[in-house]
């Protein structure tokens, strides 16, 4: 053990998901001379890209438009999202997307040829591109498979990140990352870095996210002082299947399921998301409606509908039924097989002649690394994309199907400004990063290996902070909720100083990565609660119940958490939010409902 | 650091897979398939060589033992050609569009309809 | 009575910086009729024995990281559901044909150089110009080689495949099957440049055809199919060099 060899490249990749690759192949493209490092803590096609379902969106089609898909996206978003971020987006999406299908994503198609797409939830016209649903797993491997072609990308495959290294004039050089082969700290140096870690869903019980969703890039850039953004505004997908959390995707209301309750009634049309058509009606499944309408709305309208008492007792759980059975097993097969195998798997139901129970799980966490539309943080030479950073697109709730397109649009966007970065700023002191690695590297000996430590365990902790987010900071809350998840997750950092590992040896010791994601959660966990604290309105995906309404007056306006030492929670500040051509408007689904185009165009 | 774990060499590896042994079934019965040949070249060689010769040697297969061996060649040729039958949809797929002719189909239009047509003109020229 | 019915777990352990051979450790879990092998692993690992070894992520079968041997059998441990054992105990294992780094965990390195090899991109002069929208292809050309494209990496295949534990040479299933997948990809046009890697010694040739490839893949692949078809194609590129030595003409 003890500190591995030093490694020099010149971009530092940390993260080997969707943003990760995309970045990646960026910067050898344009730069073949350079040498590309790609970190992560599994191997690239574990990446959690792997699991999304149902596609991503691009506006290609004639019917469609760009506006659309901007104000679709700004709509969505309760108006939270920069608007030059997502003019910028939106712009990006048909090149990015084409550019994927060149590299040999097996999208599916028209009878003609080109590429097929279908609506999604929040979307006026539909432009989800997909293949079947397993969308993010063939995008994933396609834009793995592509990184082999480059003999410029190298990968440093299991590395766990545990540290942005900084040189002495405060530009990110590199990181300082367990070998978890050997156990060794290495320092992986280069003259800019990206982070592309993923989310944090793990901070919660209930998650459609996978284990290694633990925010670990997130708390590094938080720990070297960039804010994490927006961070109370966590999106729970309406439909994951009981006790699993499997995401059970929206390409299954797209194709034209629908939700009902207990009583086989489509209640989403009780809230104000339109017209219940009948199944049967050729204009079903409407656009920007009933099971079309957004996520936050759709699991709002789920616990209301459970507290009215009209939702379905299980052993795991209130659920509604998702029913698909009109749709007829072809077309199941066809469009949305997995959902069919998931639901035969791990709930026992076949959705063919059975509706499938659900409930809202967390999905998605909308803020993130605050970055600017370059994706750079604050820090010189440290850029961030992907689900990790907050642009922000997606405001105070993501559509489905743009989060897909976000990893490929501000990936390539992070290499080509990581690539100039890393040119213009090419010299740095290695010695000195070798020396903050071999700190770093000591420090977590130090931290997780004292034999003499008779703290709590792993799971303790974590089983405590699943309850406590989920009670305090869940779908919908209030102060009270929201002080108690503060002061519970202020508490467990202080136990975690003492957290105990039975495992002290080096080779590949997952019970300390274990650890160390914990700490990641702790950290984001925090931001998440004290950021809805300060939030004292409703936009989005969070609901205060002791605030229900949305006051642009204040809160039209970023959080911004930064970190404090000692301990202390964070220092919350706000930063406008960009608004260019879209003021701010009531945010309405149903029939009609989307961007009002000028007396004379059609839509 | 001992470093990585090699498990040790398995020489009865054929016997830890019902699927394995299936194999092995499969390529031995190829063995039968060849000693047949030997016998039917044998045969012709016999003839080759005149009536009485080629009369001795058909006089000789008719011994149980030869019978035995026949039917045991038979039986092992038989399961020989079922097994690439169905092997044969696996390595030439069919494809009518977007579909795949299933398996059992494309078993009976590549393998078992020509085998049985092959047949039905062999026993016709024999018996006509 | 005890309170809770609980089953028993027979997982393999192995240590590199200690054991030089690997031991059957025993371990009690409770019984619970939704869980999956890697919940009981993960309930050992909380709660009994923090030092077990394995890799996980998405369990829900797509992100192909918890492939083991269960009772003999190379499984995804989050498809492979305790009922379907209760109340036998279940033996685990590592994925055979592959060295073990610690507890559960294999080495992919082997794997991942194959992968590399058999170019499993698009490969075309103008694959990075988007200038003219998307490439065309009909859904009939899509499904030539959609099932190919479905490998998750989890690598039960090679753990099934009598070859791929005897002849380094042979690249395996999953490689092989990726090869084949852009092969018979209509945008692609770098089957030439893939059969120059797969016409090597035993690379495609290893393959005997016993077919338990395809009998594990949790993702319907049919890699043994895909072998099959390409061996096909190597023999008549094999055939055209002969005849027509690459580089002699065109």
């Amino acid at each position: 053990m003890g500190h591995g060899t030093t490694q020099q490249h010149d971009v530092i990749i940390i993260g080997g998901g969707g943003a990760g690759l995309r970045a990646a192949i960026a910067i050898a493209q344009e730069n073949p001379s350079f040498s590309v490092a790609c970190v992560s803590k599994v191997y690239p096609m574990r990446s959690h890209t792997v699991t999304a379902e149902g596609g991503a969106a691009a506006s290609i089609k004639p019917n469609d438009s760009l506006e659309d898909h901007i104000y679709d996206t700004i709509s969505g978003a309760d108006w939270l999202a920069d608007q030059d971020a997502v003019e910028y987006f939106v712009n990006e999406a048909p090149a990015e997307m084409i550019q994927l299908e060149h590299w040999g994503c097996p999208w599916s198609r028209e009878p003609d040829g080109s590429v097929a797409v279908r609506p999604f939830g929040g979307m006026k016209i539909e432009r989800t591109w997909f293949a079947a649903d397993k969308t993010g797993f063939h995008m994933l491997h396609s834009l793995f498979q592509t990184t082999l072609k480059y003999g410029n990308i190298v990968r440093y495959d299991e590395h766990f990140a545990t540290k942005l290294l900084l040189d002495d004039n405060g530009n990110c050089r590199g990181c300082a990352a367990i070998e978890l082969r050997t156990g060794s700290t290495r320092a992986i140096l280069g003259k800019s870095v990206i982070i592309c870690t993923g989310g944090a869903g793990k901070a919660f019980p209930f998650t459609t996210n996978g284990s290694i969703k633990t925010g670990d890039g997130m708390a590094m850039a938080y720990r070297a002082g960039v804010a994490l953004k927006d961070m109370e505004f966590i999106q729970y997908h309406p439909t994951g299947l009981p006790g699993t959390g499997i995401l059970i995707t929206e390409a299954s209301r797209g194709e034209g399921g629908i939700l009902v309750n207990k009583d086989g009634h489509r209640f989403l049309q009780d809230y104000d998301l339109g017209e219940a058509l009948d199944v049967s009606d050729p204009r079903h499944p409407q656009k920007r409606a009933m099971e079309l309408g957004p996520r936050d709305k759709l699991s709002q309208c789920f616990i209301k509908e459970r507290d009215a008492g009209r939702t379905i007792e299980t052993k795991d759980g209130h659920v509604m039924h998702l029913d698909l059975r009109h749709l007829g097993e072809a077309k199941i097969d066809k469009k949305i097989p997995f959902v069919r195998e998931l639901a035969r798997n791990y709930a026992g139901i076949d959705p063919v002649h059975q509706p499938i129970p659900v409930r809202p799980v967390v999905h998605y966490v909308m803020g993130g690394i605050d970055t600017d539309t370059d994706a750079a943080t604050n820090i010189p030479g440290l850029y961030a994309a992907g689900e990790c950073a907050c642009v922000s697109i997606n405001g105070a709730n993501r559509l489905g199907s743009n989060s897909l397109t976000e990893l490929l649009v501000f990936g390539a966007q992070a290499g080509r400004h990581a690539a100039r970065f890393a040119m213009d700023h090419p010299d740095y002191d290695v010695s000195a990063l070798e020396a903050q690695a071999a700190d770093e590297g000591a420090r977590v000996r130090r931290t997780y290996f004292d034999a003499s430590r008779k703290g709590e365990r792993i799971v303790t902790l974590r089983t405590e902070l699943h309850d406590a987010m989920e009670d305090g900071a869940g779908i919908y809350r209030d102060a009270d909720s929201l002080q108690a998840a503060c002061a519970t997750v202020t508490d467990l950092r202080e136990r975690y100083r003492n957290v105990t590992l039975d495992d002290h040896t080096n080779s590949f010791n997952t019970e300390l990565t274990a650890a160390l994601e914990l700490g990641s959660l702790l950290e984001v966990a925090e931001a998440m609660a004290n950021s809805g604290l300060k939030r004292t309105e409703s936009r989005g995906s969070h609901q205060r119940t002791d605030h229900p309404e949305r006051n642009d007056d204040d809160f039209l306006a970023h959080s911004m958490a930064f970190r404090q030492e000692g301990g202390a929670p964070p220092r919350i500040d706000y930063k406008p939010v960009t608004i260019t051509k879209w003021p701010p408007g009531a945010r309405t689904y149903g029939a009609g409902s989307g961007l009002k185009k000028p007396a004379g165009e059609t839509t | 650091m001992s470093g990585q774990y090699h498990r040790p060499h398995r020489w009865a590896w054929f016997l830890e897979r019902p699927g394995y042994m299936r194999f092995m079934v499969r390529e031995l019965t190829s063995f039968f398939v060849g000693g047949y040949l030997v016998v039917f070249l044998i045969t012709l060689a016999r003839l080759g060589g005149g009536e009485a010769a080629f009369a001795e040697w058909v006089a000789a297969l008719a011994s149980p033992g030869w019978m035995a061996a026949h039917i045991v060649a038979l039986v092992a040729a038989v399961w020989h050609a079922v097994t690439w039958f169905a092997a044969v949809p696996q390595a030439m797929p069919i494809y009518l569009g977007e579909e795949r002719l299933p398996a059992p189909i494309a078993a009976i239009v590549m393998g078992y309809g020509p085998w049985l047509t092959v047949t039905a003109v062999i026993v016709w020229w024999v018996l006509r | 009575m005890p309170a809770q019915d609980t089953m028993t777990l027979e997982i393999f352990r192995y240590h590199p910086e200690t054991d030089s051979e690997p031991r059957f450790q025993s371990f009690e879990v409770p019984y619970n009729e939704d869980w999956v092998v890697l919940d009981a692993m993960n309930w050992i690992k909380d709660h009994v024995d923090g030092s077990l070894t394995h890799r996980w992520s998405c369990r829900m079968g797509v992100c192909g990281s918890c492939g083991m041997m269960v009772n003999g059998e190379p499984k995804l441990t989050c498809a492979a559901f305790l009922k379907d054992y209760y109340p036998f105990s279940i033996k685990v294992e590592p994925l055979v044909n592959f060295a073990v780094e610690r507890d559960l965990v294999v080495s992919l390195d082997g794997f991942m150089e194959k992968l590399q090899a058999v170019k499993p991109y698009i490969v075309r002069d103008d694959v990075n110009d988007t200038s003219g929208g998307e490439y065309m292809q009909t859904p009939a050309q899509l499904a030539q080689y959609k099932q190919y494209s479905m490998c998750i990496n989890c690598m039960l295949c090679y753990a099934a495949c009598p070859v791929a534990g005897h002849e380094d040479e042979f690249l395996g299933p999953a490689a092989l099957a990726l090869g084949h997948r852009y092969n018979k990809d209509s945008r692609d046009q770098g089957q030439s440049e893939r059969l120059d890697v797969m016409l090597m010694g035993e690379a495609i040739w290893g393959c005997t055809f016993v077919g338990e490839c395809t009998e594990v893949c949790p993702k319907h692949v049919d890699p043994a199919g895909a072998i099959q078809q390409a061996k096909a194609g190597a023999a008549q590129e094999y055939f055209k060099r002969f005849v027509a030595p690459k580089g002699a003409g065109a």
